[in-house]
């Protein structure tokens, strides 16, 4: 696999894993999908069952335990979202993410309203996934630190203050929101949607936006990678962007 | 087989109506003329009586026995008419005179005799007489005359009127039945022509028309309207052809590549960074395709009609800003400077998103185009209950032919340098529908220096002030919160 969407475990590494193993459920007819799902979740150390049919899928999510399940809404014999109302009627409160072809606002709504935690509409963007997943997993565990730090970068959240090496960098505030959010997700490639969504506030991607994300991101490593240091951001072609250190 | 009155058509109820009313005037015109004829025909019988009355005491003379008899010359015998009696009694009633028909008379009521009417009608031997009867005197003798006349001839006349007012209404009633039908047929005729020839207008034959014989009577307008459905229809029929070619097309190409690539890709053994290189590649045409397929769907729920606007009112002057700080970067890159002539106040009705993805788009589209060191002006102002933004590029312009297509779905004036900028065509189509959907107007026009204005107008929103609505919404938005802890 030549694409990694974690690069080594002192990024990865959250208190969460230290407590136990992650087990994640996935839910999804589609082998292909259920496949590369599940080794890009295997990449990011988590432990994946996967189910290809709605009632399978209801019985294990019902039996066993686990920290999340994935689910499809689109699905044979018994749909997605019959699965999560069924689900949450018997106190089986597992974080549920679901994945649905359809985008329409009924669909959404009623998904959340049965008590789904997040959803994702096909064709989704892997990084985007595994932001959300990790979002879920953490969610309840009060994990913001003030001081967010990678190699020599150090960021303070509360004086707005971001220094390389000990020496100021000036930022623009929609910089300083920008290298906020790859901190955050350091080690995690994060998509143009992403950012779109969690830094502009944009709520559609539109093409304008992207060519603004690219310049944006542009101006920023030039601010950050500055001569003698080493890169710390980098483009993953065809993906997007990501913060992480001990790459040439 | 489908019965006549399962579901009658437009000819057979057209028929039937009519038949009916006609039948109810006919019988109302009948019993009318019957029951003149009849009134007339008594009248008459009473005048001949009265005729009679008066003949005969002119003709009767008293005899020197006390006895009453008739005078003069006898060419008209009373004793061989038996449709008629003559009586005469004394004041004592003592019958004088009688002549006429053989029949058996009931006497005359002397008592009420000159108090009462002095016509009739009695029943004697099984047929009716209409008698008179009245005091006179003859020969200087009071006496009492009564005449009368047998009714049978007129009620056989009567009886023959009824017959034939009772044979020929229905068959007036069915005569004219048949007419009617067969002018309803005819006056008909045309739609049935009409549904046929439409009927032969098939989607691979929109181009079609229906010939209109006369553009002013009521099949004329019908042949109009459904003709400018038909002219709705091609057109919508059309666009719809060349939507799904282009968007075949457009979504072929980055499949062709993400193809290619792969197969590529797999034919010779890389190196990690090679394919890595490959994917990436296969992954930013995934990426276009998705946003194109995304675009789409928006564009054709907006033709389907299911988006619903959440309108609020705003400042179009502010939303402009808006756009232009999320786009200043862009313009920054490439040396451009955004100028802003906006009238504070220029209130709109609008949804927020679909609008400014409106204004987004088109100043993206003047940024790009515009050269390097130009300026982008941005105007917003108001005249004629109308919102006006304007955005005023130093780009090369639009060619005049081009000017109206440029808001066409897929639409590029320059095809291999708008896919280099990475657009699909559709960024302007999506301007277009989003003021559309707002009721406004977009167009584009040529400025003094050769580049493009854009131009797009709103229907003002003159309600209610802001200040009110914000007011409103604050509090509002308090109260929710308050409710909420």
């Amino acid at each position: 696999m030549f694409l990694t969407f974690a690069s080594g475990k002192e990024t990865r590494a959250s208190d969460l894993d230290n407590m136990h193993h992650v087990r994640i459920l996935i839910v999804e007819d589609e082998r292909k999908l259920a496949q590369v799902l599940a080794s890009a979740l295997q990449a990011e150390h988590y432990e994946v069952v996967i189910e290809r049919t709605g009632e399978n899928g209801f019985f294990r999510a019902n039996a066993e335990t686990f920290d999340l399940v994935v689910l499809d809404l689109m699905l044979p014999g018994r749909g997605g979202l019959e699965i999560l109302d069924t689900l949450r009627k018997r106190q089986v409160h597992t974080p549920v993410l679901i994945l649905t072809a359809r985008d329409s606002v009924e669909d959404r709504v009623l998904g959340l309203d049965l008590g789904a935690d997040d959803y994702l509409v096909k064709p989704f963007a892997l990084p985007e996934l595994l932001a959300r997943i990790r979002a879920l997993l953490r969610r309840g565990r009060p994990t913001d630190s003030l001081r967010l730090k990678a190699s020599d970068l150090e960021v303070d959240l509360v004086a707005r203050r971001a220094t390389r090496n000990g020496h100021p960098i000036d930022l623009t505030v929609r910089e300083f929101e920008l290298l906020e959010y790859l901190l955050r997700h350091q080690g995690h490639v994060v998509s143009r949607e992403m950012l779109a969504h969690d830094v502009w506030k944009e709520p559609r991607r539109a093409t304008p936006i992207d060519n603004v994300i690219d310049v944006q991101m542009a101006r920023l490593r030039k601010k950050v990678d500055v001569e003698g240091h080493e890169r710390l951001i980098h483009t993953v072609r065809g993906v997007g962007f990501v913060l992480r250190q001990g790459e040439p | 087989m489908k019965g006549l009155w399962d579901a009658p058509s437009i000819r057979v109820t057209l028929t039937g109506w009519y038949a009916a009313v006609l039948t109810v005037m006919m019988i109302v015109y009948a019993t009318a003329t019957f029951v003149a004829v009849r009134h007339e025909f008594l009248e008459q019988l009473d005048d001949q009586l009265h005729d009679d009355f008066e003949a005969a005491e002119e003709r009767l003379t008293g005899t020197p026995d006390g006895r009453v008899a008739w005078n003069g010359d006898r060419h008209h015998d009373p004793d061989s008419d038996d449709t008629r009696v003559y009586e005469v009694w004394s004041a004592n009633g003592e019958q004088l005179l009688r002549s006429g028909a053989a029949v058996t008379l009931p006497p005359v009521a002397f008592a009420s005799l000159g108090t009462s009417d002095r016509y009739e009608t009695v029943v004697a031997g099984g047929e009716r007489w209409r008698a008179v009867a009245a005091p006179t005197s003859i020969g200087g003798h009071a006496v009492v005359l009564r005449v009368s006349r047998s009714e049978e001839r007129l009620r056989t006349q009567l009886w023959e009127i009824l017959v034939v007012l009772a044979l020929g209404l229905p068959l007036v009633v069915v005569l004219a039945g048949i007419g009617g039908y067969l002018l309803a047929r005819r006056a008909l005729a045309p739609i049935d022509q009409l549904a046929s020839a439409a009927r032969r207008i098939t989607a691979e034959r929109l181009h079609e028309r229906l010939s209109v014989p006369n553009p002013n009577d009521e099949i004329g307008r019908l042949t109009s309207v459904i003709n400018d459905t038909f002219g709705g229809l091609e057109s919508s029929f059309d666009q719809l052809r060349r939507f799904t070619a282009d968007a075949s097309h457009e979504l072929r190409t980055p499949l062709s590549v993400v193809r290619s690539l792969g197969e590529a890709a797999v034919a010779e053994r890389r190196n990690a960074v090679d394919y890595e290189e490959a994917i990436g590649s296969m992954l930013e045409e995934v990426d276009r395709m998705t946003n194109l397929i995304d675009t789409l769907l928006r564009l054709s729920r907006g033709d389907a009609g299911t988006i619903r606007l959440s309108r609020e009112q705003l400042d179009l002057g502010q939303l402009a800003r808006e756009a232009a700080s999320s786009l200043g970067i862009l313009a920054e890159e490439r040396n451009q400077r955004l100028t802003f002539d906006i009238t504070d106040g220029v209130m709109v009705s609008v949804d927020r998103l679909v609008l400014r993805e409106a204004i987004v788009n088109i100043l993206d589209n003047a940024i790009k185009y515009g050269p390097t060191g130009s300026t982008v002006a941005i105007h917003v102002g108001s005249s004629h209950q109308q919102a006006l933004l304007a955005i005023r590029d130093e780009g090369p312009g639009i060619p005049a032919e081009h000017r109206e297509r440029i808001f066409h779905r897929f639409f590029r004036v320059d095809e291999a340098r708008s896919r280099d900028h990475g657009g699909a065509g559709l960024g302007l189509a999506i301007a277009k529908w989003a003021v559309d959907i707002h009721g406004g107007e977009i167009r584009v026009e040529q400025t003094s220096t050769g580049g493009s204005e854009f131009r797009i107008l709103l229907p003002l929103d003159v309600s209610v002030p802001t200040e009110f609505k914000a007011a409103f919404a604050e509090r509002g938005r308090t109260g929710a919160t308050a409710s909420k802890l």
